[in-house]
């Protein structure tokens, strides 16, 4: 500055003026505010801050980098910063910036999903992501190891990792329209979830996995048995038409539905235990006995109204069904038969003794046939005209025995009672057929003649005897002269016997004329 | 314009004018630390602004500092049927740059990060250059200094747009505009740069020019 050149006074006697010396100035707090501010502010961003996480979807639809949040229960968790395509362009990898705690629940086993309105499982969800758009929807678990790479589900889950109740496992020969979120119904009653439908290793079954709430997982014993309830179930078998369904759900939607047998008190079974999935009620029913033993029958009549499926009765009680009919041609014999194939449970044949091996079985079966047991086709009901396959015991059948030596072993048949009927009568009409009809014929025709002549020669006897007996013929006048004397000589007498009686003494003195 | 070699000031006078009305006084001796006043308006008077370059230099540092969370940090939030985005004046740009809007992009990106900027850099750099006594182009930088206090306002136009917003959109549930934190910083910005512009006196880069 140039104080020093001031003309106003001598150089000398100027003092220096004082401008409030070196001191900072005051304006300097504002930029030492601003720091301190911003700096609050930078560390209150960093501290939100939470880990970044890395989620694989299979698509990007429905999330936006900046605007798509990640939510559990509703709470933000997280906001999607970005979304780029997977290296191998299988997918799309979004990347999350979580909140700060949740390195606490970020777990291999934490589950993400796109949460969007869906309508599944006879449920609709996620209506409010209409208007808000989807979101990621996350189900936390606080074990496990800490993970930052995950890969989505593509539908929610049904189950939260929080819920109490118990997995099991179906298994099926095929998923039969149930897809995740189907009901699963315990007495009519709504208990689980279809939580997953996945082919096994082998391919050969279908894995259906189903979650059942607590409490009513404890009904899932071990002995329960399963079966597709879906839709409707229309039967027709030998004991007419059966219609059988769950609910008006599950005739929309499908369901699987699970029961205890009666009396049962087999304990409750453990998680992830697998059961099988039978296709009705009626098969789940029948699979309580279990063990199933195959057999032979050979029937060389129709078979018509014998279909897979039919009853296999024992004294009228079902015991089993048929699964296999085939048509067998024997070359040699140029003869036809059906080989039908039967499965029998031995469980439904109530045993006083604990039950035996199956060797055991095998030797009653062995005595019972050389008793008289054999199979025999039967009408089942007159009205669908469906047969049934009837082993019964018949006492003065041919005897015969298990035949051992084929796959399967074979139990003798008899033919069915019409059969019987007709071929009893064939054989009556054979036996008349072999009569010597024509020689009974000349023979009789001879004796015919004989017995004519004989019968002229009886007629001409009988006229002579005719004119013998005739009222005017001399042999009657004589016999009737001779009678009429026969009378007289009858009165005379008994005139003499009334003398006699009056008068004995006349019979020595003679008669006495007149007193 | 170059500067005539000497000129006679006010100041070499041993006058000043006032700086509201313009009266010009003689710079008595006078006690130390003692204010002089314009015997017209009251107004006081000093020679150059005190402590020009300190303030400015605090306040220019200031600017500089909440210039990072203004642009970091959302300006403001909107809230429509449930989906809320959050939204900083550069993302702002961009989305009108994605939408095609380019005029309405230039606008906001020269009125709300490139002036701000601007004003920062010009005013260090007028405050460094009289500080090393520079007397390189004094009217080119006094038209520089012109120009800062003259488009300082103009960044503004941000935060009116962010409070005619946030007080017109208020529609419940359907959409709402919140302010955010950013807004706040932004605001800061534009009055700090103001204040430094305006503490800067630019008279001192003649006094160097004109050199004694």
């Amino acid at each position: 500055m140039s104080e020093g050149e001031s003309p106003a006074g001598p150089a000398a006697a100027e003092p220096v003026i004082e401008r409030g010396g070196r001191r900072l100035s005051v304006v300097w707090l504002i930029p030492i505010v601003a720091a301190v501010v911003g700096a609050v502010v930078a560390w209150r961003a960093i501290s939100e801050h939470g880990p970044q996480i890395e989620i694989r979807f299979a698509t990007a639809e429905g999330i936006e980098a900046g605007t798509t949040k990640v939510k559990f229960k509703q709470v933000e968790v997280g906001l999607v910063e970005e979304v780029v395509l997977a290296e191998d362009l299988s997918g799309v990898v979004v990347r999350a910036r979580m909140v700060n705690d949740a390195e606490r629940w970020l777990r291999e086993g934490t589950r993400f999903w796109v949460e969007t309105a869906r309508v599944a499982g006879g449920q609709v969800s996620g209506l409010g992501t209409l208007l808000s758009g989807a979101y990621i929807g996350v189900d936390p678990v606080l074990e496990g190891e800490e993970a930052h790479r995950f890969v989505a589900l593509e539908t929610p889950p049904v189950v939260s990792a929080g819920q109490a109740g118990r997995h099991f496992t179906l298994r099926s020969y095929r998923a039969g329209a149930l897809p995740v979120g189907t009901p699963v119904f315990f007495r009519h009653l709504e208990v689980g979830r279809v939580v997953s439908s996945v082919l096994d290793e082998s391919g050969d079954f279908v894995e259906i996995g189903i979650f059942v709430d607590a409490p009513h997982d404890r009904r899932v014993q071990r002995d329960a048995r399963f079966w597709n309830a879906s839709g409707l179930d229309v039967s027709v078998t030998a004991s007419g038409v059966q219609v059988d369904t769950e609910s008006v759900v599950s005739l929309l939607v499908g369901g699987i539905a699970f029961d205890t047998p009666p009396r049962s008190d087999a304990p409750p079974a453990e998680a992830d235990a697998s059961f099988v999935l039978h296709e009705t009620r009626q098969a789940a029913e029948d699979a309580v006995y279990g063990e199933k033993q195959y057999y032979l029958v050979r029937f060389t009549q129709s078979v018509r109204g014998l279909v897979v499926g039919s009853p296999v009765e024992f004294l009228g009680i079902p015991i089993g069904r048929v699964t296999e009919i085939r048509l067998v041609i024997d070359h040699e014999r140029k003869t036809f038969e059906v080989p039908v194939v039967i499965e029998i449970e031995p469980g439904r044949i109530a045993d006083r003794q604990v039950p035996g091996s199956i060797s055991e079985w095998h030797a009653n079966l062995d005595q019972v046939v050389a008793q008289g047991l054999r199979a025999q086709l039967r009408s089942g009901n007159l009205l669908t005209g469906q047969l049934v396959v009837a082993l019964d015991m018949h006492e003065r059948a041919e005897a015969a025995q298990i035949d051992w030596s084929g796959p399967l072993p074979e139990i003798p048949t008899v033919p069915a009672p019409l059969e019987e009927l007709t071929s009893s009568a064939m054989r009556i009409a054979q036996k008349i057929e072999r009569l010597p009809l024509d020689e009974i014929a000349r023979d009789v025709r001879g004796a015919l003649e004989a017995l004519r002549g004989t019968l002229a020669q009886t007629d001409r006897t009988l006229a002579s005897t005719q004119g013998l007996i005739s009222p005017g013929s001399p042999v009657i006048g004589e016999l009737q002269r001779t009678l009429v004397e026969l009378r007289e000589a009858s009165r005379s007498l008994g005139l003499a016997a009334d003398q006699l009686q009056q008068e004995p003494e006349s019979l020595i003195f003679g008669r006495e004329d007149g007193p | 314009m170059s500067a005539p070699a000497s000129v006679p000031t006010a100041l070499a006078a041993g006058c000043a004018s006032c700086h509201e009305c313009g009266l010009l006084c003689r710079l008595a001796s006078h006690a130390p630390g003692a204010a002089l006043r314009c015997p017209r308006c009251g107004a006081e008077i000093h020679g150059r602004k005190p402590r020009s370059l300190e303030r400015t230099w605090a306040l220019l540092l200031a600017a500089a500092i909440c210039y990072v969370p203004a642009n970091v940090l959302p300006v403001m939030s909107v809230t429509s049927v449930g989906r809320t985005q959050s939204d900083t004046i550069l993302s702002g740009v961009v989305y009108f740059v994605q939408h095609g809007d380019w005029p309405l992009a230039v606008v906001i990106f020269t009125a709300s990060v490139f002036v701000p900027v601007l004003k920062i850099v010009i005013l260090a750099y007028l405050a460094l250059s009289v500080q090393r006594g520079s007397r390189w182009r004094p009217a080119e930088r006094t038209r520089l200094y012109r120009i800062t206090e003259a488009v300082g306002r103009w960044s503004m136009v941000d935060i009116y747009v962010v409070t005619i917003l946030v007080a017109l959109v208020r529609l419940g549930a359907l959409a709402t505009i919140q302010p955010e934190l950013g807004a706040v910083f932004f605001g800061a910005v534009v009055v700090i740069t103001m204040l430094a512009a305006e503490s800067f006196d630019p008279r001192l880069i003649w006094d160097r020019a004109e050199g004694t």
